[in-house]
């Protein structure tokens, strides 16, 4: 994973289908340029096809189910499956609390034909990657029990609030699953409680597997290689579509700020995060956040109030998830025709290599195709309609 | 919530490829309270600008800069430009890339000063202006030499008041940056500008409400002339508290509690049945400690 940067790697992004025969000569008898072509434009696909304003659930409770049974010590990944795994899940974890600021994952291991949660659902992304940090020295053992997993999951996500968008990731490196039970019935109890299941298979395709995630309206692929495992996995950070059942809600929640008391000095503290852990004791501090409830002070954000229950939040934690709700809108491709002599943000000039421009429907500026992508991938808004007074708030109003 | 680790000192061996890009976005829309009051003051303003960026030029052969205008109707780049300018010549004795860079603003800017004189616009879009600066470095990112290293900063240079309405454009131009190690400077000339100081906070950059006007020049060669790395050495203006608190989206005001909804995280002061954003209609509130009871079927 050395050269993640590196574009060449994304042999994926058109799924390997039959890209051959889309690659051509250029004029000087090279092929990077139309390789990159093809990438470039893969993305563009992908983006066209995400739509905005439709119902998400933002408050996500996702269970990861881990296989840690014998098949995940196969070296097809390097060094090994579960070391793979771990690795990218780690990135992933940062990803999704970066997204999805306000959602819990909690973990659970398949080994043994037997389900353990190794980490309860929370919100605290460091506590995730300690335990991801340990899970590197697990023995791998015996065959996974799907069935078990998906009860013990659903065990917890039936007790949530109706508001609560539930989900269940299941991550299978064995090709067998040995249940006690039929997983048919445990399916039909998933698909009522409206928890969504996707499946990331390792090996190859298990029928199992597949009725589960489309029983339950979640996804299911198996990878192709360590690039490609990435990818499906980062699809996981985009919040699903809300499922039929879920309720919406208003939900309270305090915005602490820190006192700005200039002079005077700031008193010494307890937090109430660190109150009751073995290992790092609270100490006496200054700063931190204090529950706009019941005064009591946490060193981070965000959280829920441990004595009134409150969840805290900054504000800039929900804005990194507004652009799920209020994408830039898509761009239209038309070809140049000397419309104009540079791309209206990135001052790029146009020239003879420029077959299509992008054109945006509310500004109706022109574009490159690089800044296209890097609006809809990155930026999510439009450097044409935010500098124009008559679009600038196009996003928020539609 | 944003941990940048430090640059690890490479400025011996690497430094000779390493090289730093200033984009300045100086808001030059006379709907400004300042400007309205005394339209003078932005002479003043573009002379100290074009000192310090000339400044930047200076420092190393390899800086690059980039000057943008932000208007009342339009934000577009006024230096470098797409034009030829064979005729720019040395005038007594300057550097003719010093010359180059007064010159061509200059001239940009009064274009885009006698562009639009219609009507009063008092918001300066700065977030719009941001955007483009950030599209503009994604591109010599993209086409820089391999190997190069191109450290980029963002410097806003406004008199103008901080406007929710661009809340959401401004959040997502701050957490791109901060995804793209881009710092962004803010140098305040008139009023304090609490959403443009998260910016700088979410992306490691300085904020400074410029207390006296004539000494602007001062200021920005103390506070914004040094290199993002080389600032942890230097004794600057202490950090301010930065007020992270919501402003509803009904009233626009800031709170300590309020209503979120669950479908689409918009934050409200009160309880409402119905979420003016996403026309998502709420169940009421569950009572606190009231069970239901089952009623028994008949
Ligand atoms: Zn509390
Ligand atoms: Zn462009
Ligand atoms: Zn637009
Ligand atoms: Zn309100
Ligand atoms: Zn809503």
């Amino acid at each position: 994973m050395a050269d993640e940067d590196n574009p060449k790697e994304y042999r994926w992004e058109t799924g390997y289908e039959k890209t051959w025969e889309a690659i051509k000569e250029d004029d000087d008898g090279f092929l990077q340029a139309s390789v990159d072509d093809i990438v470039q434009r893969a993305k563009r696909k992908r983006q066209t096809l995400k739509h905005g304003s439709q119902k998400l659930g933002m408050m996500r409770h996702l269970y990861l189910l881990l296989d840690c049974s014998e098949s995940m010590a196969s070296q097809d990944l390097k060094p090994t499956r579960l070391i793979c795994t771990l690795k990218l899940l780690e990135m992933f974890f940062d990803e999704f609390f970066d997204q999805n600021p306000i959602s819990q994952i909690g973990i659970i291991l398949m080994q043994n034909k037997r389900a353990e949660r190794v980490s309860d659902l929370t919100g605290n992304c460091r506590k995730h990657t300690k335990v991801l940090g340990n899970l590197g020295k697990t023995n791998l053992s015996g065959e996974p029990s799907l069935q078990n997993g998906l009860e013990m999951a659903l065990s917890s996500l039936k007790l949530l609030p109706s508001h609560a968008s539930r989900e269940i990731l299941v991550i299978m490196g064995s090709l067998t699953t040995c249940d006690p039970g039929d997983i048919t019935l445990t399916i039909d109890s998933l698909k009522s409680e409206g928890v969504r299941c996707s499946v990331i298979g390792l090996a190859a395709e298990v029928r199992v597997c597949r009725q589960l995630a489309d029983q339950t309206n979640g996804i299911y692929n198996v990878i192709l290689d360590d690039s490609h495992y990435k990818d499906l996995l980062f699809q996981q950070v985009n919040p699903p579509p809300a499922a039929v059942c879920l309720e919406a809600s208003l939900i309270k929640m305090g915005f602490p700020h820190q006192p700005n008391n200039e002079g005077s000095e700031e008193p010494l503290t307890m937090c109430m995060c660190h109150v009751d852990s073995v290992d790092e004791g609270s100490k006496l501090t200054t700063g931190g956040y204090y529950c706009s409830q019941c005064f009591s002070k946490y060193c981070e954000l965000p959280v829920e109030c441990r004595v009134c229950g409150l969840t805290l939040v900054s504000a800039p934690h929900l804005a990194r998830s507004y652009h799920h709700l209020f994408p830039a809108a898509n761009y239209m491709e038309v070809d140049y025709s000397s419309q104009t002599n540079v791309c209206f943000s990135c001052q790029k000039p146009f020239g003879e290599g420029d077959k299509q421009v992008y054109n945006c429907p509310n500004c109706k500026k022109y574009f490159c195709l690089d800044c296209d992508i890097f609006v809809h991938e990155t930026l999510h808004i439009c450097p044409g309609c935010s500098t124009n007074p008559l679009t600038f708030q196009i996003a928020v109003t539609h | 919530m944003n941990i940048v680790l430090p640059e690890e000192s490479q400025q011996d061996a690497s430094s000779a490829e390493e090289t730093s890009l200033l984009v300045i976005i100086l808001d030059s829309n006379p709907g400004q309270k300042m400007l309205r009051e005394s339209p003078h003051v932005l002479t003043h303003c573009v002379d100290s600008v074009i000192v310090f960026a000339n400044t930047h030029l200076m420092q190393k052969v390899q800086n690059k800069l980039a000057i943008m205008a932000c208007h009342s109707k339009s934000s577009q780049f006024i230096y470098p430009d797409q034009g030829k300018h064979g005729d720019i010549r040395q005038v007594d004795g300057q550097y003719e890339a010093f010359t180059a860079v007064e010159k061509i603003t200059k001239k940009n800017l009064a274009k885009v000063l006698t562009s639009d004189g219609s009507a009063v616009i008092t918001e300066s879009l700065l977030a719009g202006a941001i955007a483009m600066a950030l599209c503009y470095i994604a591109r010599l990112q993209r086409t820089k030499p391999p190997g190069a290293k191109l450290n980029c900063r963002i410097l806003v240079v406004t008199g103008s008041s901080c406007s929710t309405s661009q809340y959401m454009n401004y959040m997502n131009v701050f957490f791109t940056a901060q995804k793209q190690n881009v710092v962004i400077d803010v140098c305040a000339l008139d009023q304090h500008l609490n959403l443009l100081q998260q910016g700088c906070d979410i992306t490691n950059g300085l904020y400074l409400k410029v207390p006296q006007l004539q000494g602007l020049l001062q200021y920005m060669m103390w506070v914004f002339l040094p290199e993002p790395p080389i600032r942890e050495k230097l004794v600057l203006p202490p950090p301010l508290k930065v007020d992270y608190r919501a402003a509803c989206f009904c009233h626009r005001q800031l709170i300590d509690i309020g209503y979120v909804c669950s479908v689409c995280l918009s934050i409200f002061c009160k309880f409402s049945p119905i979420c003016t954003t996403c026309h998502t209609v709420f169940k009421m509130p569950a009572l606190p400690a009231v069970k239901p009871k089952k009623r028994k079927k008949m």
